[in-house]
């Protein structure tokens, strides 16, 4: 009898590496490549150092007024001097400490849900979640703490856009996931409640929200309260983001397989257990990318609070273009920096996204 | 008068008179009328579409019926909710596609039953998780993922997953479909051994090896009905019926 020899694994043939050998497959692999390429690089040759001039080198850092921008380039002492109003509005800068404390308890309870270790995870940052918003609340307005109150109105700039879109998420979690449940019930009253609330929120655009929000809201309010302008746009965030996500988590609920419902079943879970301990975990996983997708939407359209007169940051940047000590066009360095602290965040989600997809995928294989 | 009913209890445990199902207008399972004694184990083949797996589901309730009654441990079918989880915790049941939970560690699999079903406290839980384990030779594997595992690994452990619930009834529908040839024999291994203690078994399946060695009685189904059932001898050996006859030429020719 022959002995089973195997053979040993040998490299792929033509393997390709370095630098030379990726520009030719991917930038000069056809003619028709090598033109398009060329062009390119010429537009790109010929904008790109004058941009830098502008942005770098003719560009006046020093000073603390209009007067300073004396050189060609960008005047980045606007952005610098009105800096503090962009990223906190009109807050107090003696109390600012508790917006940057704010900031460190979201930080901090993000990366905990993401690294606890596994048999407390879930408990502990379920729990922090759900507090963080009151809490963030307390610190803010101060008053229950004992601290200085600071009153909404004050509430501004690029911290705010973050508190806004954060806040909405978090309450919007649990009710989006009810609204998607709702939506596969099988009792009639449920699902047809389901897909009315979800299927508004999904079809009408924010800003007519935001206006819901700012002028129709208070006239179903009981007469004589007077509920917060910031808390009435943070219930129309909650029921837009909600309508939203409870579509990101039915697509979820599909990709379980029906097995995964048949065996809980088939163990005897309760219909509570069955959703709780196996389907919203995966359903969860599943829908993370989407979940992380939509919060990058939901977030870009807070700068749509400032139609309503919500101090945000653009709303703080054109105050700060129609102020009268700086009137001479600073709007190309002001937007500038706001596209640039949008895109710093929302790129760095966007790497903790595939972080996030990357660990899960390789903790729990399927 | 209670007593003997309660006697005919004991030896049947499951009744099934006069099942039938409709899916929507499709009559998938027809007049079905089966009794089962307790201990005995029933191999149910048949081509597909013919409803046996339908009627194995019906058993713990992953399948509604329209007509007929069924009775599991003396607990009536009807539409009420305590019932049907009185019998899913009677009913162990195992899937072709294993269905094991792929966020959960095997011991986590396994202890999930007996945790929040059975309120068993979580020592107790892994206890009796871990000898289930070790009956089903993977104890070393606790702590992995079911996506770390062979096809035959995760069949072993759903198989333990059903059993850590003390089950009375074993339902398995087609087990080793999804396997591969190599894995099949680990798992059909683990079921002799559970049909040699004495469980309560319905078996769909195609392992004719296995009906041969282990079954009371073989079931042919098609078209939604029984078409015949004997024990296993008589049934390869000397089918009745036209039917089972050519079913078995075709899986038995190669």
């Amino acid at each position: 009898m022959n002995d089973f020899q195997p053979i040993e694994a040998r490299p792929a043939p033509n393997q390709a590496v370095g630098f030379v050998a990726w520009l030719r497959n991917n930038l000069f692999s056809s003619i028709a490549n090598s033109i398009v390429t060329l062009l390119v690089m010429g537009v790109l040759a010929y904008y790109i150092p004058q941009f830098i001039d502008w942005a770098f080198i003719s560009a006046n850092w020093q000073g603390t007024s209009e007067d300073a921008c004396v050189k060609e380039g960008a005047c980045w002492v606007f952005v610098n001097a009105w800096s503090y109003q962009f990223f906190y509005g009109s807050y107090p800068a003696e109390e600012v400490w508790r917006i940057n404390l704010t900031i460190v308890l979201l930080i901090v309870v993000i990366i905990a849900s993401f690294t606890l270790p596994r048999h407390i995870r879930l408990k502990v940052s379920i729990g922090a979640w759900l507090l963080l918003p009151i809490v963030g609340i307390a610190i803010l307005d101060g008053s229950w703490l004992g601290l200085e109150q600071v009153s909404t109105d004050l509430w501004g700039g690029f911290t705010l856009n973050v508190f806004m879109a954060a806040a909405s998420i978090i309450v919007a979690f649990p009710f989006s996931f009810l609204w998607a449940l709702g939506r596969r019930s099988q009792m009639p009253f449920i699902r047809s409640v389901s897909i009315i609330f979800i299927e508004f929120f999904r079809g009408v655009p924010v800003l007519s929200l935001f206006f819901m929000g700012s002028v129709m809201l208070p006239l179903f309010f009981a007469e004589g309260t007077n509920v917060d302008k910031l808390i009435r746009v943070w219930l129309v965030l909650i029921f837009f983001m909600s309508g939203y996500m409870a579509e990101v988590f039915r697509g979820g609920f599909q990709a379980v397989p029906g097995g995964q419902y048949e065996a809980a079943d088939s163990i005897g879970l309760s219909y509570w257990q069955k959703i709780l301990l196996i389907i919203l975990p995966q359903v969860i996983k599943i829908s993370m990318p989407n979940i992380l997708a939509t919060f990058v939407m939901l977030f870009k359209n807070t700068t749509f609070l400032l139609i309503i007169g919500i101090p945000e940051v653009v709303q703080t940047l054109q105050t700060a273009l129609s102020n009268s000590y700086w009137l001479g066009g600073h709007a190309l360095e002001g937007y500038l920096f706001v596209f640039l602290v949008f895109w710093a965040s929302c790129f760095s989600m966007s790497v903790m996204a595939r972080r996030i997809e990357h660990k899960m995928n390789t903790d729990k294989r399927d | 008068m209670s007593e003997t009913k309660s006697a005919i209890q004991d030896l049947e445990v499951i009744t099934i008179e006069n099942l039938n199902k409709w899916y929507g207008n499709f009559h998938v399972l027809r007049d079905i009328n089966l009794r089962v004694k307790k201990g005995e184990r029933i191999v149910i083949c048949g081509p597909s579409g013919s409803g046996k797996s339908t009627m194995i589901r019906c058993i713990n309730r992953l399948e509604e019926f329209q007509e007929g009654s069924l009775i599991v441990d003396g607990i009536e079918m009807i539409e009420d909710v305590k019932n049907i989880e009185k019998i899913r915790k009677d009913v162990g049941m195992v899937f072709q596609h294993f269905n094991l939970f792929p966020h959960l560690t095997i011991l986590e699999n396994l202890t999930l039953g007996p945790i929040w079903v059975q309120k068993k406290p979580k020592a107790e839980a892994e206890e009796i998780a871990m000898r289930y384990l070790e009956r089903v030779k993977i104890p070393d594997q606790a702590l992995k993922y079911p996506g770390q595992l062979s096809g035959g690994q995760q069949q072993r452990v759903a198989i333990a997953r059903s059993l850590c619930m003390s089950p009375n009834i074993m339902l398995f529908d087609e087990p080793t479909s999804a396997l591969d040839p190599e894995m099949i024999k680990e798992v059909l291994d683990v079921m002799v051994e559970l049909a040699q203690d004495g469980m309560t078994m319905l078996c769909v399946t195609h392992e004719m090896g296995f009906a041969k060695k282990v079954a009371d009685r073989v079931i042919f189904m098609d078209a939604g009905q029984i078409v015949e059932e004997n024990e296993p001898n008589e049934f390869f050996n000397n089918p009745q019926n036209e039917r089972t006859q050519l079913f078995l030429s075709q899986i038995l020719q190669h």
